[in-house]
């Protein structure tokens, strides 16, 4: 008898001793043990019909898994991707329009670094500018970055050093952009001097002490990361420093704001918002991702509930036959003296069984499927010098989830034809032809 | 005199068919001793397999008193009734049915698994009663790959697993040919006569109303007659008789 069987009848005996009342002795209930091996014989006895639910229940929970596991897989792998260059307490700041003349000048840096929970106002510029080198004139974009904006943004120097005072004249360029001057090997344009000339609108420099915009030398520091990682982008990058002691640049048109993480990042972005710019975080995009993939996980829920119902439908079909054909072995059963819960359980125990079964082998060939695909994926994306990417990933509440509801479907199915064996009578089962 | 094993106190039983009410035995009384080996005897429809089964504890009766041991089995609950048909009482059914997925001698095992032991440990039990009634070449087969008269000796031993003191068999030889039905007899007699067993069962066959240390002639639901050895063996000349008629 278990630990739990005797401290029930203990309590059962001094229940009925409180009411001076004698209980009747009923026994102890069949063992979990036997009950579950008689289950499982009787499910191994029937191998097709027992292959054919177990596999019905396995292909609704696969589908499930391959489909959720692909589904926060990829949800994931976009985040991360937005998200990498990109943390959540960071703010980025814009004039918003052409329209919009408000800048990120000295003043309103020092604004936005008083409001409560800021940590940090890092800001950059982008300029137009024309490159000569080797009689070859080139239009690029020019940004102006401070160190600090550089180590926000990550931008990654691919090449050379950034051990140069902030208004040295140096620049970073693109690979591409390396080869536009000349440089068919781009590495070779590091410590090169070339012409420049910058085109900035008058809005943003202070006429006083700005140089006049002509051509000039400027070194090539080296030579900076293609985030496209397809050698197509044209552009350059200076320190903000440079540009503002040269032209005498009053401001950015862009800027990064590091905010502390108990901090309110509505309430901080909306101030930002009053003095005139427009404000993005990344966790508007995540939003809205995550918002796209609610309602593709709406939709698979949708469609596996209606793969699960067909599954279900087959398994309470499966255990009603089983009953059926079980009649007289309950009918037996009872008459040998197995009770109502016996027998109760003995059902159970049969669609526990096959469910967990389904459950398990549909989970595990799911998520090996979308595995799989994932391998497939990368094998190609391998071949093609693409990054070998992640897009996999079952959250532990799913899996807890799945548990649940395979426990749920076992009962759920089971129970029916459980209660009708139990409450079955010994001799009507006995006569049942 | 001998201790009472089973005193049937006034018992009667209806059935109720949609309106109509079908009496089916009529104020039974009897007493059978401890030891005995009672037949039920009667034409079809006489209600020997009613009564039989309220002796069972599986057929309740519409009034009177069935008790065993003392304990009027009808006035407790579910539970105990199948506890005690468990612990006390041996089956053996007309026909013999089984758990299909288990083997012969676990089969045997079933009341014991019913009482709350595993198969480990009644096996051992279950593999002397198997050899007693000389089945053990068979132990490990379905039960359905075995003839009626082979099921009806396992039947037999799985009856004998708790140690019961009563046996109630339903026309155990009902399905059998004459000379499986004979030896299953003989295995009965032995059993009852060497263990002192109590046997209660319900036979058609006049042939084997010599086995009875008590027979019960029933008809039309009532008790025509109710007799001990001394007599059964004229009972069985009748029969016969009646049947060369």
């Amino acid at each position: 008898m278990s630990i739990i069987s005797k401290i029930k009848n203990s309590l059962l005996d001094r229940a009925y001793r409180l009411f001076g009342k004698e209980r009747e002795d009923i026994g102890v209930n069949m063992q979990f043990s036997v009950i579950t091996l008689i289950s499982w014989r009787n499910i191994a006895a029937n191998k097709i019909r027992s292959f054919l639910t177990i596999g019905g229940v396995g292909i609704g929970i696969g589908i499930i898994t391959f489909l959720i596991s692909l589904g926060f897989g990829i949800q994931e792998m976009v985040i991360r991707e937005i998200t990498k260059n990109n943390p959540s307490n960071v703010v980025e700041v814009s004039n918003g329009s052409l329209e919009n003349l408000i800048t990120l000048n000295d003043e309103t840096m020092e604004k936005i670094r008083a409001t409560e929970g800021v940590t940090r106002v890092e800001r950059a510029v982008n300029i137009g500018v024309k490159f000569y080198s080797n009689d070859t004139k080139i239009d690029s974009v020019l940004y102006g970055y401070t160190r600090g904006y550089m180590e926000m943004a990550n931008v990654r120097i691919k090449e050379g050093s950034t051990n140069f005072s902030d208004t040295e004249e140096k620049v970073f360029v693109t690979p591409k952009l390396a080869q536009l001057m000349g440089y068919d090997n781009p590495a070779d344009i590091i410590g090169k001097t070339v012409q420049y000339e910058v085109i900035i609108s008058e809005d943003i420099i202070n006429k006083d002490i700005a140089k006049k915009q002509e051509k000039e030398d400027i070194e090539i520091a080296g030579l900076i990361n293609d985030d496209s990682n397809k050698n197509t982008s044209l552009y350059a990058v200076t320190m903000y420093d440079h540009l503002k002691e040269d032209f005498g640049l009053t401001g950015g048109q862009a800027g990064k704001v590091e905010v502390n993480i108990q901090a309110d990042l509505n309430s901080i972005r909306s101030r930002i918002e009053q003095m005139g710019f427009s404000t993005e975080s990344i966790s508007d995009t995540v939003t809205d991702v995550n918002s796209f993939f609610n309602v593709i996980k709406i939709v698979m829920v949708v469609f596996g509930t209606i793969i699960m119902s067909i599954s279900a439908m087959g398994m309470l079909n499966t255990l009603s036959v089983s009953l059926l054909q079980r009649t007289r072995e309950v009918g037996i059963l009872k008459a040998l003296g197995a009770k109502r819960a016996d027998v109760f359980k003995m059902f159970i125990f049969e669609a526990a069984i096959i469910s967990f079964s389904g459950g398990i082998l549909g989970f595990s060939m799911g998520y090996g499927a979308a595995k799989g695909a994932n391998a497939i994926f990368n094998y190609f994306a391998k071949q093609r010098g693409e990054d070998v990417v992640n897009f996999i990933s079952v959250p532990m509440y799913f899996v807890i989830a799945i548990v649940a509801f395979v426990a749920f479907l076992g009962f759920a199915t089971g129970i029916m034809p459980a209660r009708r064996a139990s409450k079955t009578h010994a001799l009507d089962a006995l006569r049942y032809e | 005199m001998g201790e009472v094993k089973i005193r049937v106190e006034n018992i009667k039983k209806e059935f109720r068919v949609g309106e109509n009410v079908i009496p089916i035995l009529f104020g039974l009384d009897f007493e059978i001793m401890k030891g005995e080996f009672c037949l039920l005897i009667g034409p079809s429809g006489c209600g020997k397999s009613t009564l039989l089964h309220s002796i069972y504890g599986l057929e309740p009766p519409t009034e009177g008193k069935i008790i065993i041991d003392g304990k009027d089995i009808w006035s407790y609950s579910k539970d105990w009734r199948a506890h005690f048909r468990n612990k006390n009482i041996g089956f053996i059914p007309q026909q013999a049915f089984w758990i299909k997925s288990l083997s012969v001698i676990e089969n045997i095992t079933i009341p014991a698994v019913i009482a709350g032991a595993s198969f480990h440990e009644s096996i051992p039990k279950a593999a002397k009663l198997i050899e007693l009634v000389g089945m053990s070449k068979w132990a490990n087969h379905r039960p359905y790959d075995l003839s009626g008269g082979q099921q009806q000796r396992i039947a037999l031993a799985r009856s004998l697993l708790l140690d019961p003191q009563l046996i109630i068999a339903d026309e155990p030889t009902g399905n059998l040919d004459h000379k499986a039905g004979d030896e299953l007899m003989k295995l009965i007699e032995d059993i009852n006569k060497q263990f002192g067993l109590t046997v209660v069962m319900v036979t058609h066959n006049p042939s084997q109303y010599c086995f009875g240390t008590r027979i019960i002639n029933m008809e039309d639901g009532k008790i025509i007659s109710n007799e001990t050895q001394a007599k059964s063996c004229a009972i069985e000349a009748q029969a016969k008789s009646c049947m060369t008629k």
